[in-house]
Formats: C-alpha cells, structure tokens, sequence
C-alpha cells in the first residue's frame, strides 16, 4: 500500500505566550485525507458500512456542521460528530480508543490557523494528530485513518468538502478490527 | 448506578419524518442504566418541559438524555430545566437527531436509523459517565464597556445609563459620532443627521454615568462574565482639557494631512477638530510618531517641523525649531553628512529631500529671529566648560536657558573648537561659525579664550573657586602621526596643524608634491587646503579601497573635481629622505575583516612596493586627547583613548566633573553628534546640580512614523532643487565658499516637497499660540484596566474599497467619489459648506451618475456576496437631495436591482422618482476619463438589452458595507467569531441575534451586519436591554465547563501552566506542588487537560471519561 508520508506542520506551534501576530504568521499545511475526488470513490460496502468518529470544536466546526443540518445537506452517514470545548481538549487517547473500539477513521475539525478562540488550540490539535498518524503507521495502520481539518463557523461547504473527502478515504480502506 | 431518562422529540415531523422513533424509544430501553424512554412532539416546548418534570419526579431519574436538535440551539432549555429540578450541572445529555442526523441523511432513512442508535447508545453512555458539577457564585460588576462612539455605541450607552449602570464608552477616533456624524441628511425622511445626532453627543458629554474614552483602544480581556477586567490603551491627544476651542493653533499648524473625516475630500491640519459639535470638543494633535528624518538625527532635530513652517516661508518659526536642539543649525546645514536625507521617505518615490540645505537656508535666516533674549538666572551653581568646541557651547547654551551662570574656557585664542580650526572656510566661512558662537554667547555664557587646562587652571582649582560642576568637551586636538621610519624629517605634518594654522592665520606653507595619508573627512579638508595654498600635485593614499573610503562622497568628489589625485589601497611603510623628506614608500594592501571593536586592519597584499614623492606628507590619520588638558583633570579615568563616563548621567568617575563630545568618545564623532552630547550633558549637569533626576538624559523616543507604500504611490513626483556650487576652475585657488546654498525661491519648492510622514512636526508652534496654555507634546500613551459586568460591541462598518474594483477608476479619477464621501459635500457641515461642486473644477456637475452595487452583490474575489441593504435608500436620497437643490442636474441611478423593503421606503421611492431621477437597470462596463475629467460611462440596459454611452460630470459609487478594522482587531482581542465580510456573528440568528458567542458580551449594529440608523438603534437599545437582565441580580453562576485540577493526582510538572492560553493555572506548593486553576479565568478550552501527562487535570462536562463513553460506542 502507498502510505503518504505525514506532512509535518512547517513551524514549531508557539509557545502560549506567542503573540496573535506570531500566530497568524505561522502558516500551518492541513493534514489532509487522501485527496481523492468523491466521484472516483465507490463506497466498498460488501465488508460493511464503516464508521467515522469526528471531534468538532464547538467555536467552529460544530456551528459549520449545524448550518450544514439546517441546509438539509446530504451528507455521509458513516460520520458521527462529538463535540469539544476546542480542538486542543482531543488527546492522542481519545483518537486512539475511538479506532480501537469500532472506528475505520478518526478526525478532528476546529477553527482556521490562527483563528482559535482559545489562540494556539488548533495548533495543538495539528501536533496530536500528527503524533497519532505517525503512531497508526508504526504499527502498520494507515495514517490516513486520522486527520485534521481547519475552518471558519461560516465555511458549510468546506465542512462538507472535508467530511466527504473523509469518507472517500476511509471507504477505500478495508475495515478495522476491534479490538 | 445512574437512572437515565431518554427524551426524544420529533420536532412536528422534522425528525420523525425520517427516523422511526418509536423503534428508536424500543431500542433505547434495553441501553444500560435507561430507566424510561419517551417520544413527544415538540420537547422544547412547555409540553415537553412538564412530561420531562413528571418522568423525572416518578421515575426518580437523575440523569437525562435528550434526543433532538443540536445542543447549540435548544441545549441551554434542557439544562435549565434540570437544573430547576434540581438534579444539578452537567445532568444533561444530548444525541443530535436533527442537524447531525434526520436533516443530513435525509434520502437514506434506514442508514440514518442506524446512525441514530449509535449516537443514541453514545448520549446515554456519556450520561452514564457525567458527574453533577457545582458552580461558585460571581458578583456582578453593575457596569458597562460599550465599545465604538458611533449611533449604535451612544444609543446603547444612553440606555444603560439610563437603567443606572456605569458606562465606559471606548472610541478610536477623536470624537464620537461614528458614520452618521458625517452623514448630510437621512432616509426616508429627510432629515439632517447631525440634528437627531447632536442630542445624543450632548448627553453622552454630560451624563455623569458615562465615562468618554477617546483615542482608545481595547487591547484586552479577562476574566469571566460579570467582572471582566478590560485593559484600555489610551492614546495622546496633546491637548489637555484647558481646550476652549478656539481654534487659533489650526491657524498656526504648517502640516496639512487628508482629512479622515471627511473621507479623504478635503485636507485638514495636524492639530484639528473633526466638528464643531465633536465630544470631547477638545483639539487634537494626530502625531504619528517621529518622522525618520527626526529619527535618524542624533539630536532628533525636528527637520519636519522646520521645512513645513519653510515651506510657508515663516523662517524665523523655522529658525526656532531648527536651533532648538542645536545651536549650530547653519554649520550643520553645510558641513553635516545628513544621515537624514539617507532615511527620507521621499527617497523611495523620487529623491530624498534636501534638508540639509533647507536648513542651511533657514539658519542664515537667523537674523529674522531677532536677538537672543538672555535667558533669567534661575540657580546660582556655577557651572565651567572646558572646551569651546560644539559640544561644551551647546552645553554652555542649554545650560543658561536652564538658568545657570556658565563660563566656557578654551585653550585656543578662537571659541568654535574644530568647526573653526578643523573645518575649511571654503566648506563652513569662518563668519558663519562665529556668528553661530556669537548667538551662544549672547545667552550670558562668558567665554575665557587662550586659557589652557593644566596650565592656567585644572580641574581641583575650578571645583575650589566654587563652580559646581565641570564638563570636560576636549575634543581630541593632537593629531596622530604613524610610527614609521623618517616621520621625524622636515616636511612631515599632521593634518590638523596643517588646518589650524590655515584657520588661525599662522604662516604655511606645503611643497610642490604633497602627499595625504589618510581616507576620512580630514584627509579631504587636508589635500584641498593643500591645493589652495599652491601645492601642483597633491595625492590622498590611503588604506581602504575606493568603496569603503570614510570620506563624505560629496566631499570627495569635489576634491576629485578640483584635481586632487586619489591612491587607494596603499599602507605607507617608510617615509624617504635626507635633508627633509621627498617621497614616501608604500605597500598596496587590502583589509582584513573587522575585528570585535570593527577596526580592519590592512593586510598586505603581493604586489610591488610603490613610491611617491613627496615634498610634503600630511598624516590624516587620528587624532588624541591632549595630554596637558588631561594633566589638569586629576581623578578623570582614561580608557581606549577616551574619558570614561556614565551614559545615564554623563558623569566622569570624579563626582561633578562631566564629559561629553570627542574626548568622551573616543573621536569620530559628527558635528550633531558631539551637539547631542553636549545637550545630554547639559541635563547630566542639571539633574546633578539640582539633585534629582528631573530632565531625561537621553530624549524622551518616539516611534518612527513610516508612510505605506499605497499612500507613497499616491503621491506626486517633484524633482529635487540642486544647490549651485563654485565651477571647479574657480574653486581650486579660492577660499571662497564652494557650495552656494539655496536662494528663497528654492528653499521654499524645495521645502514643500516634504510628504509629513510624522503627521505632527513636533514644530511646537500651537503651543506658542494656544492662549489657554492647552498644549502639552510630551503626552505619552498609557495603559488602564476597568473592571465592568458586560460588554456590548458596537464598532460599525467601512466602506468597500472601491480600489479594489480598478475599471470604476476610484482613486485614479478626480470626479469619481463614493457615497460617503458625497454625504460629506451635500452636508451643510462639510467641507463645500454643502454645496455640491465636482473636484476637478469645483463646477457644479450637471450630469451625475450612481452606481449600485460596488463590492456587494458581486461573487468575485475582489467583492462581497451579500447585499449592503442600504445602498439604494443612500443613492436614492442623495439624488433626492441634488435634485432639489439643482433642478438643471440630472441624477441617473445605475441598478442591479432596486431592493428598499422596510417601513415607508417604497413610496419614498415613488417620491423620489417623480423628482425627475433616473433609474435604469443596468450592468456597467468600464468608465473612462475625457481630457476635461468628465467621465464616460458604458453600460447594458438589463431590461431592453441595448447598449448605451453617456458622458457624466460625476460619478458616485455606492460602496458596500463592510465590517470595520475596528470591529475586526476587537473580535480578535475579546474572542468573537467573524462571519463573512468580517461581520460579527451573532449567538442565535433568531433567537439571540444581539448575543455573540461569548457570554456578557453583546453586539449591536453595522458591527453585526449591514443596516441603517433606525435598526442599529433598535439592536443597541436591545443589547443594552441584555446587559440590564443580566447585571439585575447582582450576582450570577459561573459556568461549570471549567479546568479543575485533582491535588491528589497532580505530580506538579506545570505543563498545564505552560500551554494554558489564559494564563489561568499557576502550581501552588502544599505538601507538594500542585496546579490550582483560576476558574474565574478559565474559559474550559481543555489544552491543559489533553496535555496533563497524570490524568489530574480535567474539564467539566469534557472528562476523559465523558469524552471516551461517547468515542468508543
């Protein structure tokens, strides 16, 4: 299997005292899915329906995903979507046991690079998930089970993008095994 | 074991028209720890909240989960009601069936019914895990931030006042008022803004509830609801409140910047008032730090100041400013290398401008200053100068208008130090030099010439004969010669001699063949002296290569023009000849890299060994304390060739002996660099002699004021004055001065090429003609922190940049303005005096063309999506109001489409349109400017589809709405979410639409979106009506979802104090250390708690536990 390499993020998060200006200036590449357009993928349903666990900062991510509801957007059914004061409360723990116990795929959304309400959270979000992926590798599961995904509450289509995009990726892969 | 009550809604079919509930409810009842499930219709409702009340009560449930919507709409319903029934915080569950299932998964029902179990099954193991959380009480701070002065900002600070809350209400600007201040008049109705807008100023000037923060900025927040504590930057106005606006500075102020206010149409001065009705009615000064010329100068000459009042021809108001710091300006506007002019910003559009010789001009304008006033003695402590040279006169000078008898000693017969003896008259006339010493002199300072340090007096005798204080200005009088072979031969001279003795009129003489060894300044003046006292070749060698030269490039160049031969690259190694010398051999070489005090050592290079002959060799090479003077300054430490001093105080290790200039530098210095050490000394000496610290020794610094490249490119190329100079024939035999200076006419084009990048000169002119005494220009930013209940966040829109949209020619054309900027030409108040004449011309156009939709309605990167909502009401009115003052001007209305719902705006419409205005439905190409600044306009009519063209005398743009830079650098400090455009977004787009996301925060007006007066006022009045509910009790709970740290876990390792973003955990020591969470500060964002490595750390409603129940169904 290709195993893309983990793009790690271009500068260190800044330490919490950083000002908003450093914050802003650190431009941090997205961990994205595998990329793959949604049209391409046919959902291998023949092993089972798979199922996706999102943790979604309630700043952001959430109020996107909630105006994608009112908008009556159809969206994958495999995603269930947790909500989390911000995208810096998801430890590396939470992920993980969410693919031991019956998750094909993990992801976290929050609020645009520089935009957390709470300043450097997302940036932190970035660092574990970037951990995780590199952990899921090293034990021969994919990374791309585990993602990240950055956006403004206003952005639905990029709410919706992601979690396609997520589902795409997630359908390619076999299902896991609990444990 | 917990007992769970599941409650699922259908929401009148939006969610049981996709999921079969009651096979959902069935399901449900077998979860463990599910002691009932029940389905209702509407759950929100007050059904629902009676059915939950009994289940509850009869089945002794003590947790509840609900299926329904998202927990971001209804959640805050649920949890009040547990929390009436008393099953405590974080009782309540949610499984999101609406938005985050039925809605979404609409066209696959049974997918979505599985999908529901698992978010069912994850709720009620969540709740399983949830543990009752106790809040603390918080008092309630009965006061209100209101931030932004405009209608929205007064409306809602006049409404808390009014319910007895105390208002701080924040304004950037100098006045409040905001956007309607410069409004002419308003829609539907017609009637002038200032008239219902100056009420309201008035009140909030009066009322003693609230508190007017101008210049003020919010640049944090802290602290939870009820009491946050907001840190205010207030900003210098420069005028105190003995303002009686009169005006008179306006009159006197040189600088002419863009007028904000008015958007741009006109110009105003530094100092200035937006309005006549503004609050505070107080002036103010817009100084925007120093301009990089005053930067750049080490005395911080205010060079603005001078070239704006030259560039009015007011020489004497000039002459003030330029010899404020400086005693000297008309030496330095010759000799100074003007690092100032390196720095001018007009450097980056054309060329720099030539300040130095507009303040040479503006110095020999002295005499129109009138005499020196001697200044009155103030102190009796007497202070010596030792040294007449630029540093100890200027000492001398501050010192007497301080108020202190000054005697200055000089050694030489002559006071002016090197300007006089080192610098040659055909750069700086020896009458130039000595008028300057003269108007130094004239300040009452008594000057002992011919007296010599160590000979005549020391420095004990000075301190004995009951001078308080000595400054030692030296300067460095002996010139360095080389330790080289034959240095003792006839012929051989330092280059200083050489110039003095020129200065002094001592016979000398050079030979034919002189040779300079040297590449500075001295060098220079050396070999062109030499030149004029008849040597035929004179030739300067010297180390460095042609590009590293010391020497001023305008210096050289000159001497180059005169004849004088240059030598570069060559180390002399031995200076030839019997009876006297006759040439002098060199080794060509190169420098070495700079060591650690940056001096390059030459190296040499392989190459042959040149000799050049020499009758005369003149070493420019350093020069030297001198060491009877310092003979004479017992306990005056001597370091690297320099008198060590304090740089705080300028004091010398012996205790009232000070030094400034050369000798305390070690040499190098220019002459406004030996000037602002002679000044800091002065101050040294002042705070010394008064015994405590009252005059800063270093000037007070401000930043350096830059203008934006967008600005700069604005601006119009203007070609810079060239001075004349003497033909290179001419000079090269005179002691004439060889650089002609400007004459008036050239001082003053030159002059006015200044850009005022400082905005304020610091020229100090307002001060002098203020009759109230109400300025004061050592103002300096300061910092508050209030402690208030709420906020509510009112800080408006901007107009769309019409830049931004390069065919409608905004900002390159003359007769294209926007909306608001037509507001400030029909205002009765603005700068026409309301009559409405194009800018090209000032003629009255007869042809005017609007243009909807700019930047708004428009998909494309360079615009917004949404409808600005006001436009067709605002160009709608302003063709209302041309129409009616000038029946022969027809106004023609450019639509997409006409959109003016609201309460009296159709038949406005119809009014208008039976004046005579012109609505055509159309889609607009791309204007272009004729030769008489008309305007031709090509446009599609939408309606017919044909094609027109016209010619217009104006054209006005309706710029959309945007949120301001205000509102967005406030969302960024405080937290608030933005939307599109920037606008704030709102809590609840119904149901909470003044709440933003934060609580006891609350938005109000265009800050939230776009709209007009009345709705800016209803939303103001309605958040202020939040405020007043939630400050009413007086006390209130904090939340619940905050950090708390476990003692008993917590190993102490701080990473939770670490990354917390509030600064809100600190370790205490106990037993051990500990982390303690200010829950007051805590916002439960939970980085602390995903870092926390011993599990100790925690978030309520957010456990471990919590979290991992619902991931891992």
């Amino acid at each position: 299997m290709n195993v893309p390499a983990v793009a790690e993020p271009e500068a260190t998060p800044p330490a919490v005292a950083a000002t908003e200006v450093r914050i802003a200036a650190a431009r941090v590449p997205e961990i994205s899915a595998s990329g793959v357009p949604v049209s391409e993928v046919i959902a291998d349903a023949a092993d089972g329906e798979r199922s996706i666990v999102a943790f979604l900062c309630r700043e952001c991510a959430y109020s996107a995903a909630d105006a994608a509801g009112n908008a009556r957007t159809s969206l994958p059914p495999t995603i269930r979507t947790i909500m989390v004061p911000c995208t810096g409360r998801v430890s590396p723990l939470h992920l993980l046991a969410a693919l031991a116990e019956g998750a094909d795929g993990v992801y976290v959304a929050g609020c645009l690079e520089g935009q957390c309400h709470y300043r450097v959270g997302n940036f932190h979000a970035l660092d574990r998930v970037a951990f995780v992926r590199r952990l899921l590798e090293s034990v021969g599961v994919e990374p791309e089970r585990a993602a990240m995904f950055t956006m403004s509450a206003a952005d639905t289509p990029r709410f919706v993008a992601t979690a396609r995009g997520m589902d795409a990726t997630v359908s390619r892969l076999p299902r896991l095994p609990r444990s | 074991m917990t007992r769970c009550g599941v409650f699922l809604c259908e929401c009148g079919g939006n969610i049981s028209g996709v999921l079969d509930l009651p096979a959902l409810a069935a399901g449900g009842r077998s979860l463990d720890g599910v002691v009932n499930v029940t389905v209702s219709q509407f759950l929100c409702g007050a059904e629902g909240r009676r059915l939950i009340e009994d289940v509850v009560a009869d089945r002794g449930l003590d947790r509840i989960v609900i299926g329904s919507c998202s927990r971001r709409f209804q959640g805050p319903t649920f949890e009040r009601i547990a929390r009436d029934l008393e099953l405590g915080e974080n009782t309540v569950a949610f499984a999101n069936l609406r938005e985050g299932c039925a809605f979404i998964h609409r066209h696959e029902p049974e997918k979505a019914q599985r999908k529901a179990e698992t978010v069912l099954a994850a709720a009620v193991a969540r709740a399983g895990r949830q543990r009752p959380l106790q809040p603390s009480r918080t008092f309630l701070n009965r006061s209100a931030l209101v931030v932004g002065g405009g209608i929205g900002g007064l409306s809602a600070a006049e409404e808390l006042a009014s319910a007895g809350i105390t208002v701080h209400l924040v304004e950037r600007e100098q006045s409040l008022g905001g956007y309607m201040a410069r409004l002419s008049k308003t829609f539907p109705t017609e009637d002038c803004a200032m008239c219902s807008l100056g009420p309201r100023l008035a009140n909030a000037a009066t009322d003693s509830r609230i508190n007017v923060h101008t210049l003020t900025e919010v640049t944090a927040l802290s602290g939870p609801p009820g009491e946050f504590r907001v840190r205010l930057r207030h900003h210098p106005r420069f005028v105190t409140d003995q303002c009686v606006g009169c005006g008179t500075c306006t009159t006197v102020c040189p600088v002419e910047l863009e007028s904000q206010f008015d958007l741009g149409v006109t110009r105003r001065k530094a100092i200035s008032r937006p309005f006549a009705n503004a609050v505070p009615s107080t002036f103010a000064i817009d100084n925007r730090g120093w301009a990089p010329c005053t930067s750049t100068c080490p005395a911080h000459t205010a060079a603005q100041g001078y070239i704006a009042l030259a560039a009015q021809g007011r020489w004497a108001d000039a002459y003030r400013v330029a010899s404020a710091p400086n005693p000297f300006p008309s030496v330095c506007g010759r000799i100074c290398p003007h690092e100032c002019e390196e720095q001018c910003t007009r450097g980056r559009l054309d060329q720099p401008v030539a300040i130095a010789a507009i303040k040479r001009f503006v110095a020999d304008q002295a005499a129109a200053a009138g005499p020196v006033e001697v200044p009155a003695r103030r102190f009796e402590d007497r202070v010596a100068v030792v040294g007449a040279g630029p540093a100890g006169l200027t000492a001398a000078r501050d010192l007497a208008l301080l108020g202190y008898p000054v005697t200055v000693f000089e050694a030489q017969p002559v006071a002016g130090g090197m300007l006089r003896l080192g610098v040659p008259e055909y750069r700086l006339p020896r009458d130039v030099v000595a008028s300057e010493v003269e108007r130094v002199l004239a300040h009452g300072v008594e000057l002992r010439a011919g007296e010599r340090c160590g000979q005549d007096y020391t420095v004990d005798s000075l301190l004995a004969s009951g001078y308080g204080a000595v400054l030692l200005a030296l300067g460095l009088p002996q010139a360095r010669l080389l330790p080289l072979e034959g240095r003792e031969l006839p012929g051989v001279i330092g280059g200083l001699d050489l110039l003095r003795s020129r200065a002094l009129g001592d016979p000398v003489t050079v030979g034919r063949r002189v040779v300079v060894i040297g590449g500075g300044d001295v060098a220079v003046d050396a070999a062109r002296t030499a030149l004029r006292l008849g040597a035929e070749r004179v030739t300067m060698a010297c180390i460095e290569d042609r590009a590293t030269l010391p020497a001023q490039p305008g210096e050289l160049s000159e001497a180059i023009a005169e004849g004088v031969l240059l030598a570069p690259s060559l180390m002399p190694v031995a200076l030839l000849g019997d009876a006297a010398v006759s040439s002098v051999r060199f080794q060509p070489c190169t420098l070495a890299e700079p060591d650690a005090r940056g001096w390059r050592p030459p190296r040499p290079v392989d190459a042959e060994q040149v000799e050049l002959e020499a009758d005369t060799v003149v070493f420019c090479v350093g020069q030297a304390l001198g060491e009877d003077a310092l003979a004479g300054a017992a306990g005056v430490a001597v370091a690297g060739g320099q008198i060590v001093v304090d740089r705080e105080t300028m004091m010398t290790g012996r205790r009232g002996v000070f030094a400034a200039g050369d000798a305390a530098a070690g040499g190098g210095l220019i002459a406004i660099q030996a000037i602002a050490a002679g000044a800091r000394a002065a101050r040294g000496i002042h705070n010394h002699l008064r015994g405590e610290a009252l005059l800063d020794v270093w000037p007070m610094e401000r930043d350096r004021a830059e203008v934006p490249d967008l600005e700069l490119s604005r601006r119009r190329s203007l070609p810079r004055q060239e001075m004349r100079v003497l033909p290179p024939e001419e000079r090269r035999t005179s002691w004439q001065e060889v650089r002609l200076g400007f004459n008036e006419e050239e001082a003053l084009a030159e002059a006015r090429r200044c850009l005022s990048c400082g905005g304020c000169s610091d020229c100090h002119s307002c001060e002098q003609a203020c009759p109230a005494g109400a300025i004061d220009l050592t103002q300096k930013p300061w910092e508050e922190e209030l402690t208030v209940g709420a906020l509510v966040v009112a800080t408006g829109h901007q107009e769309f940049d019409a830049r931004r949209k390069p065919p409608l020619g905004y900002g390159r054309y003359a007769n294209v303005l926007t909306q608001s900027q037509l507001a400030r030409l029909l205002s009765a108040s603005g700068p026409t005096g309301g009559e409405l004449r194009r800018p090209s011309d000032g003629q009255v156009p007869k042809r005017v063309f609007m243009l909807q939709c700019v930047g708004s309605r428009d998909s494309t990167s360079r615009g917004n999506e949404h409808c600005s909502a006001i436009c067709c009401l605002f160009a709608t009115l302003h063709a209302s109001l041309i129409r009616e003052s000038y029946p022969g001007t027809q106004v023609t209305i450019a639509y997409t489409d006409l959109r003016m719902p609201g309460k009296g705006h159709e038949e406005y419409l119809k009014l208008v349109a039976e004046r005579g205005v012109r609505y055509v439905r159309s889609r607009v190409g791309e204007l272009a400017e004729e030769q008489d600044k008309s305007l031709r306009v090509r446009w599609e009519d939408t309606v017919t589809g044909g094609k027109h063209e016209e010619l217009f005398d104006l054209v006005v743009l309706s710029a959309g709405l945007e949120a301001s830079a205000g509102t967005t650098q406030i969302a960024r400090v405080i937290g608030l979410q933005q939307g599109a455009a920037g606008f704030l977004k709102e809590y609840h787009p119904k149901l909470r639409p003044v709440d933003s996301q934060r609580a006891g925060i609350f938005i109000a007006g265009t800050a939230q979106g776009p709209k007009g007066i009345p709705e800016t006022i209803a939303q103001a009045k309605a958040a202020a009506a939040r405020v007043t509910s939630m400050l009413h009790g007086g006390m209130a709970a904090t939340p619940v979802e905050v950090a708390f740290s476990d003692p008993d876990v917590c190993i102490g390792c701080g990473v939770c104090v670490s990354v917390c973003p509030q600064g809100a955990v600190r370790l205490v020591d106990g037993d051990r250390a500990h982390a303690l969470v200010d829950q007051a500060s805590c916002r439960g964002c939970g980085i602390c708690a995903a870092e926390c490595p011993s599990g100790a750390m925690t978030v309520g409603g957010f456990s471990d536990a919590e979290l991992l129940a619902e991931a891992t169904v």
